[in-house]
Order: structure tokens, then sequence, then C-alpha cells
């Protein structure tokens, strides 16, 4: 819970809906402008959930959105305008070059969505969203994420021990370090099953499987949530009914046409657009001015 | 109206049809009362209380009635059992089931179907009324042991059960979680009224508490009194498990003879210290001390183990663990390390071992640096670690394979050797079973066999007695002793001060990463006033260096 924004205090079906919408809006619009500020949108948003740790990724993102561009042209030669001939009259076209940069936007962009989806869909927000409608698979996940942590420190256990009785095979040929990691993975898994005995027992003991089952979670669902997902939802019921109306309709092969802000449905719907992709973004700022403002009048 | 009604109940495994693990128990508990159940392991007291609950009753065949609150228990809904009967188990990992200390605490309500709302105030409660608030958001990995045992109990009590079984809760817990925990057992019971039925190795943190006794042995109740009563019973009887006795009561009996039969007997160190003030009321006491011969700690030139200045963190930007600890362990001497939790001792054992390199300091075996070492030397006939869990150790099948592992050299060689180990440690029995279906003092035997077939020269021992009763104890610090005489040295790691005052050769007090003091453990204890046994505390404004019980009964035999 350390270092929350404001958006990831919001209830998770919020978090996930957002999350959802502009994933799915991110990969299909083709639309240049829309394309630049889902790019936009989602940096803006990484940086202000992750700080500068988001700075790293940056870099490694330019890379590949450098290379997806330009590696499309070379592989596809579709397109009227040919901009140079290489090789024996291989043409490389404006046409596919900038289908590259469509493409290296959506994947650029959806990366960026997806990195800040890890950090605020911790895994039970997942469960509190999927507990309802799938009890069993919420139920396992949380079980999971309890002992994924428990094996690897009693693996680590084990192979400590095994080092201090000299049986730790570090040493030794391939055959030896084989033998040891067997052993370990057996003990690992008479002690799994031990205390998995153990667990079914408490679990039982404590009316699991004797009925219906409630699902709890710790997250309310109040005044603010309900607003914003009114907000989101008419934001994007604008955009998509724009969409239909053929706001973002593009063709990029053989030849660029593309519907510009002249068109009233293309302007009316990237305004909704970038309205809805800065929202998280706009909500954390404004949590962080307001402290920064309490804490100047101290 | 008796809570729980046990008639005529016996019991026999599947695996063993001729044993009976239970035989004709009967036993009656009242609402409210607080009883506790005690017996060697394999007494039969783990089957006795999993029938008092019908999902954990183990497969076998059965004879007899349990009754609760006057209706057979097989014929109550197990909905209705689940939240009325509440069982805590022994290993605070294992119980625990989800991944966040809310959810666990919500677990059980979720389970009988209860709506958010009450879900929401039954967890509150609970969260409060056990001070978890601190941690409630945390994951379940990040506790401590104690912590976890507490949410154990905590999401047990979240259903509101009228009755708390507690099968050995304590057993793997350090010496003051395990206080902090049974006092709060305790005041479950004083407040709401919770009916309590424990298990318990440590006596002297329930005795006082119990409203009533029972003691098992071989799958009988072989007695069933107040908690006064039960150490007559016992000393009459002549039986060894007078031994698991706090110590006043031992004091008590040991001078039985010595004083008028009207003073009841003393449960507590407070009612001990009262009981020896009693009886020496007026009298001149001539010796206030135990001769003990003088032991001078060997300081010689090559000690088995001389740790110097050494300083140790994990990581760079982490605290550091030991602070530029130093002492010696001279060869062929039983060496205890003593201090709280997290005060860096286990760490300590591991730099020993190499395999928490210190980036200060230096450690030298006898006389050579530990850096000199290969692996593969220092590990073999030389140096051996037995980890906290000997569970650890374990990767076969039976004991005896799990033992052959350590072996190389022809099959008659070998099995001369396992029989000679098998003999020392006295596991022979063992041999064909699976090591994790052995008892935690069995277990501790057959990791401590398995370590000694390397043939070491030191032994590092970490937390050797957790979760053993005091029956093993003395076993095992009798094959410690038979290492000792061969002149192997040990060192080892405790949270046990009542084992230590009895059996080490020199105590060590480890705090904030250093050892702070090194001394025999006679000096040891009665110099401290805190850290110190039961018998030393009760008996210090009379005698001033007695530590052990038969320390205090000598004295007062000899001053009355």
């Amino acid at each position: 819970m350390e270092n929350a924004t404001r958006f990831s205090q919001y209830n998770p079906i919020i978090n996930f809906t957002f999350f959802i919408g502009a994933i799915c809006c991110s990969m299909l619009f083709m639309h240049p402008a829309y394309l630049v500020a889902s790019i936009f949108m989602s940096l803006a948003f990484n940086l202000s959930t992750k700080g500068l740790k988001s700075l790293k990724m940056i870099g490694f993102l330019l890379l590949v959105f450098a290379f997806v561009t330009v590696i499309n042209p070379i592989l596809n030669t579709a397109g009227n305008t040919v901009l140079f001939t290489y090789f024996n009259d291989r043409s490389f076209t404006l046409e596919a070059l900038t289908y590259g940069f469509v493409f290296a936007s959506i994947f650029v962009s959806v990366i960026l969505w997806f990195s800040s989806y890890n950090a605020i869909m911790t895994s039970d927000k997942f469960v509190y969203i999927f507990g309802p409608v799938l009890p069993a698979i919420s139920m396992i996940i949380s079980m999971v994420m309890r002992f994924v942590p428990n094996y690897s420190t009693k693996a680590k256990q084990i192979s400590t021990a095994r080092q201090c009785i000299g049986l730790a095979g570090e040493n030794g040929d391939k055959k030896d370090r084989l033998k040891n990691a067997e052993s370990i993975l057996s003990s690992l898994t008479s002690w799994a099953f031990e205390g998995g005995i153990s667990t079914a027992d408490s679990m039982r003991s404590r009316g699991y499987g004797t009925g219906k089952r409630t699902n709890y979670s710790i997250y309310r669902f109040d005044y603010h949530d309900l607003s914003l997902l009114i907000t989101m939802i008419l934001l994007l019921g604008i955009v998509a009914f724009c969409s239909i109306s053929g706001a973002t309709k593009v063709e990029y092969l053989p030849e660029i046409s593309i519907n510009w802000f002249d068109n009233i449905y293309t302007l009316v719907g990237f305004i909704a657009y970038v309205l809805f992709l800065s929202l998280p973004t706009i909500l954390n700022i404004k949590e962080e001015i307001t402290w920064r403002i309490l804490r100047s009048r101290i | 109206m008796a809570h729980f009604e046990i008639k005529n109940l016996n019991f026999s495994y599947p695996t063993m049809p001729d044993k009976l693990a239970l035989e004709d128990i009967n036993l009656s508990i009242e609402k409210g009362e607080y009883v506790t159940v005690f017996g060697k392991s394999g007494s039969g007291k783990t089957t006795l209380l999993k029938h008092l609950k019908s999902v954990l009753t183990p497969h076998g065949t059965t004879s007899g009635e349990v009754y609760f609150d006057n209706k057979l228990l097989s014929s109550i809904d197990l909905r209705d059992q689940s939240s009325k009967i509440g069982y805590v188990m022994q290993n605070p990992d294992n119980q625990i089931v989800t991944d966040k200390v809310w959810h666990e605490l919500a677990f059980g309500l979720e389970s009988l179907g209860y709506d958010q709302k009450t879900i929401r105030l039954r967890v509150a409660e609970m969260a409060s009324y056990f001070g978890i608030q601190g941690w409630f958001n945390k994951n379940v990995s990040e506790l401590s042991g104690g912590q976890k045992q507490l949410l154990n109990l905590a999401s047990i009590m979240a259903m509101q059960p009228e009755v708390l079984i507690l099968d050995e809760p304590t057993s793997q817990l350090d010496p003051i979680a395990a206080s902090d925990f049974l006092n709060t057992v305790r005041k479950i019971n004083l407040e709401l009224r919770t009916t309590i039925i424990i298990t318990e190795h440590r006596l002297e943190d329930v005795l006082y508490a119990s409203d009533k006794v029972v003691v098992m042995d071989k799958g009988k109740i072989i007695a069933c009194d107040e908690p006064r009563k039960i150490g007559e019973y016992l000393k009459k009887e002549n039986n060894e498990m007078f031994s698991a006795m706090p110590t006043p009561v031992q004091v008590y009996y040991g001078v039985e003879d010595k004083f008028d039969k009207n003073i009841e007997c003393p449960l507590t160190v407070r009612e001990g210290g009262d009981f020896l003030s009693t009886i020496f009321e007026g009298k001149d006491i001539k010796e206030k001390e135990i001769d003990i011969p003088e032991v001078r700690l060997d300081e010689g030139m090559n000690p088995a183990i001389m740790v110097k200045e050494v300083w140790y963190r994990y990581d760079k930007n982490s605290p550091d663990i030991l602070c530029g600890t130093s002492f010696m362990v001279p060869h062929g001497k039983l060496f205890a390390i003593v201090g709280g939790n997290g005060t860096g001792k286990s760490t300590m054992l591991k730099s020993i071992c190499n395999i928490c390199k210190p980036y200060r300091g230096e450690i030298l075996l006898d006389g050579k640096r530990l850096t000199k070492y290969k692996d593969s030397e220092l590990f073999k006939n030389y140096l051996a670690m037995m980890p906290q869990d000997p569970q650890s150790l374990f990767v076969k099948k039976t004991v005896k394979e799990d033992l052959l592992e350590m072996l190389r050299g022809s099959d008659a060689d070998k099995e001369n050797k396992i029989r000679e180990i098998a003999d020392l440690c006295e596991i022979t029995d063992l041999l064909d079973s699976h090591p994790f279906d052995l008892s935690g003092g069995e277990q501790q035997r057959v990791g401590l066999a398995k370590v000694l077939l390397t043939n070491p020269k030191i032994i590092l021992l970490d937390e050797p007695t957790k979760g053993i009763d005091s029956f093993f104890k003395i076993k095992f610090a009798e094959i410690l002793k038979k290492l000792n005489e061969k002149g192997v040295t040990i060192v080892m790691v405790s949270h046990d001060v009542e084992f230590c005052a009895r059996y080490a050769d020199i105590c060590a007090m480890f705090f904030n990463g250093t050892v702070i003091t090194t001394n025999t453990p006679n000096k040891f204890f009665s110099m401290n006033s805190f850290y110190t046994t039961a018998a030393n505390r009760m008996s210090r404004h009379i005698f001033s260096n007695a530590i052990n019980c038969e320390d205090v009964i000598n004295l007062c035999q000899k001053n009355l």
C-alpha cells in the first residue's frame, strides 16, 4: 500500500474498467492523432504512477519504436509513394513507413498501459473483481500467491541445510549437481504435501465446503467511484459513437487517406478520447497539488 | 450440563488395528473451563483433540460417544461445528490459507456465507481485540511466527466459537511470543467465557491458568484433576512426566518431607518464592550457595572456534546484523548462545559455516582462517550444521535411505556405520519410517544422526530444542554429552534458557549483533535477573547461585 496514487485508491472495478477501455482503444484506433494521444497519455500516466522508475523503460521503448517503424517498410513493399529503391528495385514506400509507425505506436502504448496495469492491479484487486464470478479461481489465485513465496523460502532453506553437511554438489560434476537438485525437489515435495494436508484440515475446520461461500473484500464502492465510473462510460460512449460515425476512418494502403479534424465527429471523438485517457493522470496530479498546498500551509 | 462429554471412547488407526491409540476415554468438560491435556509425544493427545471436531476426526475404528452440548457430535451439522468449535494447530505456517492478513481473518466467515457488512464488522472487531491493526494490510509472508499464530487464533475467534481447541500452539514459537500467545488464550477464556482445551509442553505458562489437567499416557487418561493435585499424583506414581512439571512444583515435592503439610503447592514463580520464604521463616540459612568446582574458561592459543570482530549485513544498504562479534569456543565443550529473536544468532552460525560471508573481521577454526578452507574439506570430517528445522535435511523415503545418502564405500561398511550412529542417537527403531512421519523429537535425533555421519569435530546447532517435549530434551542432552566426551565441540543457539542452564558448559548472551557476556552457566544465570531460569528467579532472595531446581532442592535439604 506504500506510495498509493489517487487513481490506485479507487475501487478495483474502476481501475479495471479504465485499463480495459484504454488498452482496447489503443489497439483498435489507427488514426494518427488518436495514436499520438494514446502514447502521450500512457506515458504521462506511467510517470505519475511509477515516478522516476518508469524512465528506465522509456529508453528501451524508444528503441523498440524506431525498430518496428523501420522494419515494416523493409518487409512490406506495398504502397504508391516510393521514397527510394534499393537492392534490385526493392521499393521503400511512404505508406509502409507510416504503417510501421502506426504499428509501433500501438505496440509501445499498449506496453506502457500494461506496465501501469501491473503496478496498480495487484492480485487481491483481481480476486476482488472476479471473486463473485469465479469463486474457485479467485480462491486458488489467493492460495498460489501465498504458497509461491513459501516454497522458494523453503527451497533455499533445504539447499543451505545440505550445503552445511557437505552435500551441496557445487564442486561436483554435472551429475552430482543434478542429483542434488533432484534431492531438493523431492524434499520440497514431501514438505509441501505434508503442509498441504494441514492446510486442507485448516480450511475444512473453518467451514470450507460446507455450503455457499461469500467473498469478502476490503474495497468499497462509494460516491467518488460512481461518479468516475459514469464519467468514464460517458466519454467512452462518445468515442464509440463518433468512431462508428467515421471519426477514426483511416486507410494506409495502397494510399493514405485520413479523416482530419474538419470532420466534426473526428474532432469531438478525439477530445472525448483524450479526456478519457487523461482522467487518471489528472486525478493523480490533482492529488499531488492538493498535498503540496496542504503542506505549504503548515 | 457438560459442554463436552466423552464416554468410553476407544480408537485405533487402520495401520495399527491391534494397538489402541485411545483407550477407554471418559472425560467431561464444563462450559468456560480451561483444560490442559498433557503427556509425552505419542501419548494420543492430538488424536483425542481431533475427536472433538468431526471434520478432523481421523479414519479408524471407533467406539464410544462424544457429546457436544448434550447432542451427539456426529449428528451436529458440519457448518455449525465449524463455527462453534475452533481448532488451532501446531504449525503456524500451514494453517494459513490466503495471502493477505485481512483475507485470512475473513476466511472462515466467507466459508459460512456471511454478508459483507457482517464480515467487515467481525474482522474489524477481531483486528482490534488482537492488536492486528498495525499489520492488517500486510502479506502473510511478511509476518513473524508469533504473529502468524496470533492471526490463526484471531481468524478462528472471528467465527465466535464456544470452544477453542489448541494443539501445541506454541511449539514453533520463541518463549516471548509463546507466552504472549498463551496470555491471549487466557484472556479469551476469562473475558469471553470460551471453553479452552489445550495441549502444551510449556506447563509453566498454562498450569496456573487451568481449571483441570488431564494427563495421558499410552492412549489412556491416567489422571484428571485440578493443577495443584497433579504434581502429587505424578510424584506418588514416580512417573517420569514429573520432570515436565514447572520448577516450583518440582521444588515443592523435592523438599516435601521437611515442612508442614498445610502449605499449598506453588505453581508460579511468585508462589514458589513465597513458598521458600515461608519454609525458611525464622530459620538461619547457613549455606547460601552451592559449591561448584571452579571451571576455568580455557583461553588457550588454539580454540576450536575463534570469532574476531565480525561484521555482517545481508545487503550493502541494509542494517548490520553482526556488529563486531567476538568470542571463542574451547575444544570439546557445549557452548550455548542465548538471546532474543532477531538478534543475529542464526546469522552468526551461518557465518561460521561460511554461508554468510562477513565483510569485516575474521573467523578462525583451529587457528586457521575460515576463508582458507575449501568447502570440500570444511564440511568433510570437520564442520557441520544442523538447521533449525530438521525436516530440511530429509530427502528420502525412509530414515535409512536418508542416512545412506551420507556414506560412501562398501555396503558392509555403511551398515556398520549406520548401526553405530543409530545406536548413539537411539533411532534404531525408526530406520524404516518415513522421516516426515516422526514426531518433532524423533526428527531432531534423526537430523542429528545425519549430521553426525559427516564425522564432524565441530557441530553447530540452531535451536535444537524447539518444539520437543521435556523427555526428549533429556535424551537429546545425553547424546550431546556423549559427543562432548568424544571431543566434539558443540555450539548451540537457543531460546531455551532452562536447557542451557542445565546442560551447557559455557553460556554467552547475544544481543544487538554482538556477544555481550560469556561465562559458566552458573555464574551467567545467577548474575542475570530477568534473563534467567525460573529456579533462580524464585530462589534468588534466599540462595545466591541456585539455577536449576536440583540446586534449590539441595540447598533446601541442607538448610532445613
